[in-house]
């Protein structure tokens, strides 16, 4: 595999609030390769979000506050970056969609004033006017070329601005009209019909769907390495749900970029995505190919998510079910977080947390890991 | 390149305004229009405010330029403002009775002095108008910035956190005050005058609208459009200038245009107490309390005063109000797209009719 594009390490994420401090992500790790179409899934509060927002240091700090770990996007950690340059990373380095399409694009802006910001942002980027991760190589597939050093990622703001453009092999300043064409593609890009219509509305005047088309647009024209949907079709109808993800799909196709994909729902997961990390209460608990973890899973937790799932379930009576339910994320229990659900907890399971994410006994590959004692046995389950 | 389908076809660029790039003087100017045609209050907010704030505007700068060119001194008023003229006064039972009633000669009639009220009253827009810009506007700007800052960067623990504490409580402690009180506590230790009074007035105004910003900037900057704009790259300085306070600018604007009303009110009150202006300078405030005491032998005089404050806050309060409409996406594009439709179809009813 190619250099990854992200590289989570041991990240821990708490909610310090009145009530006490709320474990939401415990020592994640995990990798994503170019190109690669990753999904996380997990049920309500679970730490899904707070991953894809810990990613680009988009939480809100406090209440919530980054414990330990490492974000490496390129071979960057962000988690050391000085928070002025923050800024500077995301748009083009990361790239995100979010969960409420109705408010993430600000009503006092036509939908052109919204695009022109992320052209505008990468553009200047590119031709090294303002400081800023260079963004992805088109056709966003960066895999292709060297891997730029963590040196030159920060570009050195110009200290004198007004050079002659050629003597310094820069590109000119682009012009309205350069940007215009450039945000009418990222519309054609996500299918909407008269692009040049909607470019004068506001976004009142658009309905969710095409909202959320608008958001996949403005996220894609930072032409960013790594692209975070967090659940962008949770908020959405179904019918409309549908349309996004086959856009997304042949999105994919078409723009080669790294996606971390968070959904609750393992149906889209597994349509879209290339790998999966399942989350259970904070831990990421199976991580591997979907078809692996879907056909083999090698986590109980895991292994009751798919069984509940009622398109598998042909006979007569009830669906089955989890016994008790998540455990408060500011009391976890001792050892393994998911024994008291589990069916095949032991003792072992009470006092000792178990391993973070390993590969099988005897597995060549590790691509398939989970966190479980007795991850050999889970295949064997009902 | 994208205005050249304008120019070529008006007709269609009108029937169909989205065809058009964003942005554009011409497009915000014709969508103003409609606005105005379809909110008639509005309208007359809008053109008496105009026509105030052009004559203030005349009565200051022609004046000079045109006593300079003709060399001899030009007034705009119909007659002197400060100059008694009891010549014409009638003498009844041997009692020289100055102040007439309105004539054809003198509109406002005159006061007990024989001055023409309309000139007065003229006299003393220029000021009046003066007095409740700076105060608003400096209560506006200095306020404004305050709020944003408070709003914008008010982490606890952070340095931002700090800053915003401190004028979070210098604001409390400006609004404990009733600001009409702390305005005369002012104004009265600063000596009297109108540039003192003037700076009382604004030194008890700004508070008020760090309140509003920073309630503002606090209730949009947790809104997801923030975040997204965070997350697509954008710095926090143009966040805030940008991004959030283009949604607080709304209320900011509708409160100055009230706000410009009330300050006249405020300084009038001042005046009328004895410490705004002093008395011989024509101003509002100060008229009503020099007539006072012609309530019921003269009342047209204490009534042109009051009516000139009455006109000037109305116009300003109904302007205000559509200003709200206008800038509010939501309710611009209602207003602009019905008068359009109207319009379009009384253009294209009106051949075969």
């Amino acid at each position: 595999m190619a250099e990854p594009v992200l590289k989570v390490q041991n990240l821990s994420v708490d909610y310090v609030v009145g009530a006490g401090t709320f474990h939401a992500l415990k020592d994640v790790s995990f990798e994503m390769g170019p190109g690669r179409v990753v999904g996380i899934v997990g049920e309500t509060g679970c730490g899904k979000s707070t991953l894809g927002h810990a990613i680009p240091r988009i939480l809100a700090e406090p209440p919530a506050r980054i414990r330990s770990g490492k974000v490496l996007l390129r071979g960057m950690d962000l988690l050391t970056l000085s928070k002025w340059k923050l800024p500077l990373v995301r748009g083009t380095g990361i790239g995100m969609i979010f969960q409420e399409p109705i408010n993430s694009l600000n009503p006092a802006f036509r939908i052109y004033d919204q695009l022109v910001e992320t052209v505008r942002i990468r553009k200047l980027r590119e031709i090294g006017k303002v400081p800023g991760l260079a963004p992805g190589l088109e056709p966003f597939d960066y895999s292709k070329r060297a891997m730029p050093k963590t040196s030159e990622m920060i570009i050195k703001p110009p200290i004198v601005p007004a050079l002659p453009e050629k003597a310094q092999g820069r590109k000119a300043i682009p012009d309205k009209e350069e940007y215009r064409k450039e945000v009418l593609e990222y519309l054609r890009l996500v299918r909407i019909n008269d692009p040049e219509t909607i470019l004068d509305l506001y976004p009142h005047e658009l309905s969710g769907g095409m909202r959320q088309r608008i958001m996949i647009a403005s996220a894609l024209s930072g032409k960013p390495s790594l692209l975070i949907a967090d659940e962008p079709t949770s908020a959405l109808d179904i019918t409309i749900q549908a349309q996004v993800l086959t856009l997304m799909k042949e999105l994919m196709e078409e723009v080669r970029t790294s996606i971390l994909f968070i959904s609750h729902d393992l149906g889209v997961i597994a349509e879209m995505a290339d790998d999966v990390g399942v989350m259970y209460a904070g831990h990421l608990v199976e991580f591997g190919p979907v078809e692996d973890v879907y056909e083999h899973p090698r986590h109980p937790y895991t292994k009751a998510l798919l069984r509940a799932n009622p398109n598998q379930y042909k006979e007569d009576g009830p669906l089955p079910s989890l016994t008790g339910s998540v455990p408060n994320l500011s009391r976890l229990p001792q050892g393994c977080a998911f024994h008291p659900r589990c069916i095949l907890a032991r003792d072992v399971c009470r006092a000792d947390p178990g391993p973070l994410l390993e590969p099988a006994k005897g597995a060549t590959a590790a691509a398939h890991l989970a966190a479980c004692h007795f991850s050999d046995e889970v295949e064997a389950l009902p | 390149m994208a205005a050249e389908p304008e120019t070529k076809e008006p007709r269609a660029v009108e029937a169909t305004p989205a065809k058009k790039p964003a942005g554009g003087l011409r497009l915000g100017v014709r969508n103003f229009l409609r606005v105005m045609r379809a909110n008639p209050l509005t309208m007359v907010g809008f053109v008496l405010v105009l026509i105030i704030t052009l004559t203030a505007v005349a009565l200051v700068v022609v004046p000079p330029i045109a006593g300079a060119i003709l060399g001899h001194p030009v007034m705009l008023t119909p007659f002197d403002p400060n100059a008694p003229d009891t010549s014409s006064c009638p003498v009844i039972n041997n009692v020289t009775i100055c102040a007439q009633p309105p004539s054809a000669q003198h509109w406002f009639g005159t006061d007990n002095l024989g001055r023409d009220m309309l000139s007065r009253i003229l006299a003393a827009l220029p000021l009046d108008l003066f007095i409740a810009f700076s105060v608003a506007g400096v209560a506006l700007l200095l306020g404004g910035s305050l709020g944003l800052i408070a709003g914008f960067w008010d982490k606890p623990g952070t340095i931002g956190g700090v800053v915003s504490l401190v004028i979070m409580r210098l604001t409390d402690i400006f609004l404990a005050f009733p600001s009409l009180v702390l305005a005369l506590a002012i104004a009265a230790s600063l000596g009297r005058g109108t540039g003192p009074s003037i700076l009382a007035v604004m030194l008890t105004w700004w508070p008020f609208y760090v309140r509003l910003t920073r309630g503002e900037v606090i209730a949009v900057k947790h809104q997801p459009y923030v975040m997204a704009a965070r997350a697509a790259g954008v710095g926090e300085w143009r966040i805030l200038f940008r991004h959030i306070f283009r949604n607080i600018l709304e209320p900011l604007v509708v409160y100055f245009t009230l706000d410009v009303g009330t300050v006249i009110i405020i300084f009038s009150t001042i005046s009328f107490i004895g410490i705004g202006v002093p008395v011989d300078v024509p101003e509002w405030g100060n008229m009503v309390e020099g007539y006072e005491k012609l309530l019921l032998t003269a009342p047209w005089t204490v009534l042109a005063a009051g009516g000139a404050i009455f006109v000037t806050v109305l116009a300003f309060s109904l302007l205000g109000d559509g200003l709200r409409d206008i800038l509010d996406p939501r309710s611009r594009r209602a207003l602009t797209q019905a008068a359009a439709t109207t319009s379009v179809t009384a253009a294209s009813s009106s051949p075969e009719a």
